[in-house]
């Protein structure tokens, strides 16, 4: 076929295309959260002293959603190409630094025969298995979205999803996450994450070719 | 040859539902496309228009992932770059292993008439699920109105309209697969 009856072809009628990506980008995310909150419930469930711990569920939600809110501009410009990314990997790369920043302050401010204990939460730190399975829901519909649009560099595009991801199923996990400790939480939820986008990144070129 | 503020008016105009601007800059956008792939693909024409069409295809389906608060080429030639080293890869991926490097050099001249594409995108159009195919040949061949199809088939009329967005969806797909010899 001649290119120029392709043309004609895609052309005709070929009507008005609305440019909501915002809007969908918002409900997507909603979505994925939604599930999270539901995967929470129905597995571990929301931990048993829910109504005293409120404080604590509350920072700890924030945080994760500070997190998400630090990698969502990334993942938004990556979905659509030939726009600057400008200050995004940074946005991310400072919330990692400043969670590396409360971390030692938090660290210092306990005892010295705590420290081991409020920064390793004793035990095996459930999170890091539990945030990228809950975030799992939200990465899957964001690809889905990211495919609908045109992301042009894959593997950044799936690490910034990865993330983002992330941030949201550590909201969902704060729910149930017994371990309060600022220490605690700085660390391991941002090392959740991290694991989140690493395996954004390997997924993303196989995932996001369009 | 149009530029980036003729283009952008264009594609503009097409977004809100102009069909002769969107023709007008899916023609021009096929001129600048053709140079930029024969540039990189010296020697390899054929190669050359089969990316053309591609990248016409997905500057068609992905419209509305242009951001008007950016140039316009930098858009549509990130897509045409996206389409280039896909096309590579899959080279790659065949084991044809001629390098760019070794293609004979000549200078591409934009202005040259479209040699044919390799593949045939009429072939390719066979390969559509049953429905798809319909609404495609109806609509954008035999110049039905969407009304019209929706009455020859039986379908609704936003099921054209799906039917027609999904086929040219896996028309893309398709035209990936079968883009390298």
């Amino acid at each position: 076929m001649k290119t120029g009856r392709l043309i004609e072809l895609l052309a005709r009628g070929a009507g008005p295309r609305r440019q909501d990506h915002t809007r969908r980008l918002a409900l997507t995310l909603a979505c994925g959260l939604g599930l999270a909150l539901a995967l929470i419930t129905v597995g571990p469930g929301v931990r048993e002293d829910f109504m005293e711990a409120r404080m604590p569920v509350m920072w700890k939600t924030l945080f994760s959603a500070a997190a998400a809110a630090a990698m969502l501009p990334l993942a938004a410009r990556l979905m659509r190409p030939g726009r600057p990314l400008a200050w995004r990997i940074g946005a991310g790369l400072a919330f990692v630094g400043i969670a590396a920043l409360a971390t030692v302050i938090a660290l210092i401010g306990e005892a010295p025969e705590q420290r081991m204990q409020a920064w390793l939460g004793g035990g095996f730190p459930w999170c890091v298995v539990l945030v990228p399975l809950l975030a799992a829901p939200t990465a899957a519909l964001l690809v889905w979205l990211a495919r609908s649009c045109a992301p042009t560099r894959l593997t950044l595009t799936g690490a910034a999803i990865g993330a983002l991801s992330g941030g949201v199923g550590a909201m969902a996990y704060s729910m149930y996450c017994p371990i309060d400790s600022i220490a605690f939480v700085t660390t391991w939820y941002v090392i959740s994450i991290a694991l989140c986008a690493a395996f954004g990144a390997l997924a993303g070129a196989r995932l996001l070719r369009w | 040859m149009a530029d980036e503020t003729q283009l952008r008016g264009l594609l503009l105009k097409g977004l809100a539902g102009e069909e002769s601007a969107h023709r007008a800059f899916l023609t021009e956008a096929a001129a600048l496309l053709r140079g930029f792939f024969r540039n990189r693909l010296r020697g390899a024409p054929e190669d050359a228009e089969d990316l053309v069409q591609e990248t016409l295809v997905a500057l068609h389906t992905k419209r509305d992932t242009y951001d008007p608060a950016y140039p316009l080429t930098a858009w549509m030639y990130a897509i045409a770059r996206y389409r280039l080293i896909d096309h590579l890869r899959r080279l790659r991926r065949r084991g044809v292993h001629n390098s760019i490097d070794d293609l004979d050099i000549g200078d591409a001249d934009p202005e040259y008439e479209a040699s044919d594409a390799r593949r045939d995108v009429a072939a390719l159009l066979e390969r559509l699920p049953e429905k798809q195919r319909a609404a495609i040949r109806l609509v954008k061949i035999e110049e039905k109105s969407v009304r019209e199809a929706a009455d020859a088939t039986g379908y609704s009329e936003s099921d054209i309209k799906i039917s027609i967005h999904r086929g040219m969806k896996t028309l893309m797909r398709l035209m990936g697969e079968a883009g390298a010899p």
